[in-house]
């Protein structure tokens, strides 16, 4: 059994200790994570650990198996050159599984005049990618991944990890981003072409500020723009299967996420550019109360 | 960095014990007392002890998690039972879900996975055609496997509800049926204690025997530390409240075929967590317990298995004991050429 | 038919209305429900008291408006057996 190396990260509410088989993912993450602050009294949430899938794929093709505290049978490993995108996963499958503390959304979410707005999707429908623009025009990143949803306040909590951009994502964000705020390219992921943005800075400075979700959108890329309507029903249940614990938080999960539909103006917004989302956001935020 | 799961079982031993940790060994804790499937017995164990906020809430988290655990096993026994409402034998719950459904000790911050029931083997095709009806669908359709369930192993393939995405595994015995011992299933049903809502769990001392046969045959001691947990409890609720108890467990062992299991799993509950335990029932310590007690602390800070060659004796053993050579070398033989893993 | 019915107690449930739908946490079971009429009507008329089928039916015409020529009891029957598989409602002996 081989020697393990570890890192601290704080993001947000959470604390992790990621531990690897191999120095290259951490120095990776580290080199990234540079600017946030570290854990408390080096006390952690959860711990996730890369070893290689089997003992002698530490060195030869080495294979990144994903798993920690909390862990999914049947997870695909990854080769070691996409360690730092295990080291993210392994973050991902912690928080879904583990988190209690927060209703979790799988949405983006960025923040004006102290108030919130929430992309929530399918993959490719463009909500890590806007929240990444946004971010570099005038709105505050808080999350591209999960947006924590207070179970009493009501208010959405700062998760401000690395973004993840895909594909041609990764080309358009270069305009508008310094390289010095750009990780490894990793080709050909299980899920296309990947490259991380670390936020801007001042998004990592307020990390814990929160703010009133004000406007929930569900983004759709590839469609003429149009922002259409959406009944409750549909906006519910779609949250439902966009929240990884809403049946683990049982009543307070129901309360929370009743709440927020009932108070959350929703559009269904389709589009073809960043810059019209931009345009109709804009169009939207300023009608809002 | 922790090197084994000594500092998990002091814990659950001597909350106090937790005291004079730091932050670094406390995420060693938690990542061990999870890999162990623990931590919600350990956020109940260390509910009164003083500790920094963060740890707090990382327990409370747990708890939180357990909680739930329980409402939705609970739940679920209570789907089982309405299915089975026109079938007119004992239903009995097993496990955790028995613990919580009769609210002893060691169902406290229990993690529950499936639903356990043991039926009469003469009412399992009853059983299934209920459950099949009630929205259970079969989980694997393959029929060598079938058959090898129906015809060897203690329980009906496994099922899982449809809509609610939960499984339920119906056995009719403690024990696979072509294992060693042969544990006496009609027994267990005439013993069954009735709760209130109409549902059983077993006798005390053939609950402890099943968490122990559980605990030898079931693998290669895998979940040990958790299910010697559960036994100190057993052990410890059940002889307080009856002086018979370690007279009914002796006699019962026997009818089952498990005092030597059962000597065994006394005196590792006793070496681990103290458990009270009876000497003449507990025999003197084997030259082998201190492998046990080995194999059953090998977890890592990180919350890594480790010890890997103590581990792979273990798991040799273990499938020895569930099948007789000359089926295991069929069984294997049939697997592997289908393209299975053993 | 005489076979009388109960629902779950009032303090297990808990309703949110969404615009066309009713949502019910059911704290049992931990399970939230998406229910249309006239199933929250006739939780609701059930009340906690054991009714037969047609007393439900009879409820329901008294307090909404239903369609002529639709046997109310047929609809009360089906949504009590699905009721019944979702453990909301029960059957009473005796």
């Amino acid at each position: 059994m081989g020697g393990m190396h570890q890192i601290l990260l704080k993001i947000g509410p959470a604390a992790f200790r990621i531990a690897s088989a191999w120095r290259q993912p951490l120095e990776q993450l580290e080199a990234l994570y540079k600017d946030y602050p570290q854990p408390i009294g080096e006390y952690v949430d959860f711990t996730v650990r890369l070893e290689p899938e089997k003992p002698w794929r530490r060195h030869i093709r080495p294979s990144v198996h994903i798993g920690g505290d909390f862990w999914l049978p049947d997870a695909a490993p990854l080769p070691l050159t996409q360690g730092l995108l295990a080291a993210e996963m392994g973050m991902n499958l912690q928080m879904a599984l583990g988190w209690r503390r927060h209703l979790l959304l799988h949405a983006s979410s960025v923040e004006k005049e102290g108030k919130a707005l929430i992309m929530t999707g399918l993959s490719g429908s463009g909500k890590s990618t806007l929240s990444g623009m946004l971010a570099e025009r005038g709105w505050r990143f808080m999350g591209d991944e999960f947006a924590l949803l207070s179970l009493d306040t009501g208010e959405i909590t700062p998760f401000p990890r690395l973004i993840s951009l895909k594909n041609k994502a990764i080309d358009a964000m270069q305009q508008l981003a310094p390289a010095n705020r750009f990780g490894p390219e990793m080709k050909a992921t299980p899920k296309g072409d990947i490259r991380h943005l670390v936020p801007p800075k001042e998004a990592i400075a307020r990390m814990d500020e929160t703010a009133r979700p004000a406007l929930l959108l569900f983004p759709r890329f590839g469609h003429a723009p149009e922002l259409r309507d959406m009944g409750q029903a549909e906006i519910f249940v779609r949250l439902t299967q966009a929240s990884t614990n809403y049946v683990a938080l049982g009543e307070e999960g129901f309360h929370a996420l009743t709440r927020f539909v009932d108070q959350v103006p929703t559009r269904a917004m389709d589009y073809q550019s960043v810059e019209q989302a931009e345009a109709l956001i804009d169009r939207l935020w300023s009608q809002l109360p | 960095m922790m090197r084994d799961a000594r500092p998990l079982v002091d814990a659950l031993r001597e909350p106090a014990s937790v005291k004079s940790l730091n932050g670094s060994q406390w995420t060693d804790l938690i990542s061990i007392a999870r890999a162990e499937s623990l931590i919600g017995s350990l956020a109940h164990r260390l509910e009164k002890v003083t500790m920094p906020d963060r740890v707090r809430a990382v327990l409370q988290d747990a708890i939180g998690a357990h909680d739930l655990a329980r409402q939705q096993a609970l739940w679920e026994a209570d789907c089982a039972q309405r299915a089975l409402a026109d079938y007119p034998g004992k239903i009995v719950l097993m496990k955790g879900t028995a613990y919580v459904a009769a609210n002893m000790s060691a169902g406290v911050g229990r993690s529950i996975g499936d639903l356990d029931i043991m039926v009469a083997r003469e009412g399992l095709p009853v059983v299934e055609a209920a459950l099949l009806d009630a929205g259970w669908e079969w989980v694997k359709p393959d029929p060598y496997d079938d058959q090898y369930y129906r015809d060897h192993m203690h329980e009906l393939p496994p099922l899982i509800h449809r809509e609610r995405d939960r499984m339920i595994d119906v056995h009719h015995t403690i024990l696979p049926l072509t294992a060693g011992p042969a544990p006496n299933a009609g027994a267990i049903l005439n013993s069954a204690v009735r709760l209130d809502n109409g549902l059983y769990v077993m006798s005390p001392a053939d609950m402890v025997l099943h968490s122990i046969a559980h605990l030898f045959a079931d693998g290669d001691l895998a979940g040990g530390l958790r299910n010697l947990w559960d036994i100190n409890h057993l052990l410890r609720d059940f002889s307080a409240a009856d002086e018979e108890f370690w007279t009914q467990l002796d006699s019962r062992a026997k009818v089952h075929g498990l005092g030597d299991e059962l000597a065994r799993a006394l005196r590792l509950a006793a070496a681990i967590y103290d458990a009270p335990v009876d000497p003449s029932l507990a025999g003197r310590p084997a030259l082998t317990d201190s492998l046990y007690v080995r194999r059953l602390l090998a977890r890592d800070g990180y919350g890594r298995e480790t010890r890997k060659f103590t581990r792979f004796a273990f798991y040799v053993r273990s499938h020895w004991l569930r099948m007789p050579p000359l089926m295991l070398a069929r069984h294997l033989w049939t697997k592997w050429r289908k393209g299975g893993k053993p | 038919m005489t076979q009388k019915y109960r629902a779950a107690p009032k303090d297990d449930l808990i309703w949110h209305d969404l615009d066309s739908m009713m949502l019910l946490y059911h704290r049992p079971s931990g399970i939230t429900h998406m229910l249309a009429d006239p199933v929250p009507a006739i939780i609701e008329v059930m009340d906690n008291a054991p009714l037969t089928a047609a007393e439900i039916a009879a409820r329901l015409t008294a307090l909404f408006d239903l369609e002529t020529g639709v046997d109310a009891q047929d609809i009360v029957i089906a949504r009590l057996d699905e009721l019944r598989t979702l453990g909301l409602v029960s059957r009473v002996s005796g």
